[in-house]
């Protein structure tokens, strides 16, 4: 019988739900009978914890006196950017310091969010409402009003695999590729994952509460490059990168054991950003998506050496896993993975047990995202020709 | 046996005729790799010792007694696990085996396999390793 996501939290409600993790789930339908599965388990946690550049921080700071137009702003010597109103900033992850490549955005939210104190400078032209043309000063999350993450793309579905084919060793935010194909790296949590246990994102949607960060948060509009015309296989499953997802969250009730700046060589600053998203099992077709195991998921193996990337094979996530994968040649290479899956496990069994002890509840999508999406590149064109 | 080590040395100690000492003490051939040293302000002595294991020991001993600050010089990977989130970017530049995934998706760390070839620490996005040329003696 089908469920509705009202009678499973009154079930969170009553302390009768029974969540489990993806992992566990896809174990456990190797077992049984997806309907009796779908009549067992109520709620499936998914999760991930990868390196994720799009993603930043909504600060307000408060008003100087006298006031300042905050027009050039930096923290700790990373760029944030001045076009809101006088004290709202937005700083990106992937924003560099001026003076340390290795140094971003990314670490300025980590600080704020561990509760140290950041360098504030900003400048502003002067003017009769907000005369002040300069500040220097610190900030810490406690002196803050408002300091949320909101990341415009999150939890990539499916994300390709990379391989280098060139002479030298490349550097990218696929981490440190070899040269002549030695090495392939990918970035998922496989069938742990949120949108490879739900690719149509039928439970998934604006509204959908989540674990963020080590916080609540919300998915709050599908994630830019959002893809929904990539070929899928007989599971529903996109073979390349597909669905994203905007997120939102209070960044003030989050840890940096789920949120983690990051610096790849020779690329620049990214962030790792913990994210956890509960499923209902709503009916046996639920259940059949969330039974969903890395051998059954297939991405495409990308050649970071070559212009657009071409692909050079394709594989399952569990010959990933397995630490070797064969190119279409019939090379041999061994892989290395870029996502913690240790720590997306540690998050899909936290968030069960937010749930089990009716701290956090299911909310149903208010709006469904787009089923027909693709992703346009960016065309030249001459001197504004139409 | 052979070993490197770095000798830092204060003013006064740069007076002392320390490295005949330990040639005529301890037994030990001495080969100067490197020197920065001058009277009045100290400095420090890259040399290359050679001889059994204990004369070298006994030398280490002597020289840290009369205030030489000593330390061997080993190319060596330094590894801060504390920080470590567990992503496996290392493991996909690491040909030794010292650096892996164990079947709980947890880092494995085994010194005795690296061949400090430093690649790891560009490839770690968390910034933990170091090659480290010194080493307390």
């Amino acid at each position: 019988m089908a469920k509705t996501v009202a009678q499973i939290n009154e079930k969170i409600k009553k302390g009768t739900v029974v969540v489990v993790s993806a992992e566990a789930f896809s174990a456990m339908a190797k077992e049984k009978d997806l309907k009796e599965l779908s009549e067992e388990v109520d709620i499936v946690t998914t999760a991930t914890f990868g390196p994720m550049c799009s993603s930043g921080a909504i600060i307000n700071f408060g008003h100087w006196s006298p006031g300042i137009r905050m027009e050039e702003i930096t923290l700790n010597g990373v760029n944030a950017y001045e076009g809101l109103a006088a004290v709202d900033t937005y700083i990106g992850a992937a924003s560099e310091s001026k003076f340390d490549a290795t140094y971003g955005g990314s670490n300025v939210i980590e600080e704020l969010i561990d509760g140290k104190d950041v360098r504030l400078h900003a400048r502003g032209k002067g003017t009769d409402c907000y005369p002040t043309k300069e500040i220097d000063t610190y900030i810490n999350k406690d002196t803050i009003n408002e300091f949320y993450l909101f990341n415009p793309r999150n939890a990539y579905q499916n994300y390709a695999a990379a391989t280098n084919s060139t002479n030298r060793i490349k550097y990218t935010y696929m981490g440190s590729l070899l040269p002549q194909f030695s090495n392939v790296t990918y970035s998922t949590s496989g069938e742990l994952s949120p949108l490879l246990n739900d690719p149509y994102l039928r439970t998934i949607g604006l509204g959908t509460r989540i674990f963020l960060g080590g916080g609540e948060g919300y998915v709050v509009w599908n994630g830019t490059q959002f893809n929904t015309r990539r070929e899928r296989t007989a599971e529903g499953i996109p073979t390349l990168p597909g669905a994203t997802l905007a997120v939102i969250g209070d960044a003030k009730q989050m840890s940096r054991e789920y949120i983690r700046s990051a610096y790849y060589e020779k690329y620049g600053v990214s962030m790792f950003v913990g994210i956890g998203i509960p499923i209902p099992v709503l009916d046996e077709k639920m259940a059949a998506h969330l039974a969903i195991s890395n051998e059954k998921i297939t991405t495409n193996i990308l050649d970071y050496g070559q212009d657009g990337h071409p692909s050079v094979g394709t594989c399952s996530y569990a010959e990933l896993a397995s630490g070797l994968v064969t190119l279409s040649d019939g090379k041999e290479v061994k892989t290395a993975p870029l996502s913690s899956l240790a720590k997306a496990r540690e998050i899909a069994e936290l968030l069960a047990s937010w749930i089990k002890e009716k701290r956090f509840f299911l909310s149903e999508p208010v709006h469904t995202f787009p089923t027909d999406s693709f992703v346009k590149p960016l065309v030249p064109r001459e001197g504004g020709e139409k | 046996m052979k070993k490197r080590y770095a000798l830092r040395f204060s003013p006064t100690l740069v007076e002392q005729p320390i490295v005949s000492k330990l040639a005529r003490s301890y037994d030990v051939d001495i080969n100067i790799l490197n020197a920065d040293v001058a009277s009045g302000r100290g400095g420090k002595l890259i040399v290359e010792l050679s001889g059994t294991e204990q004369d070298l020991d006994a030398s280490v001993v002597y020289l840290g007694e009369i205030g030489v600050i000593v330390s061997e010089m080993v190319k060596e990977l330094l590894f801060n696990q504390e920080g470590c989130i567990d992503c496996g970017a290392c493991t996909a530049v690491c040909s030794s085996g010292a650096l892996w995934m164990d079947a709980e998706a947890k880092l494995q760390f085994d010194v005795s396999h690296c061949v400090v070839c430093g690649l790891c620490v560009h490839a770690c996005p968390m910034r933990l390793f170091e090659v480290s040329h010194e080493r307390e003696a």
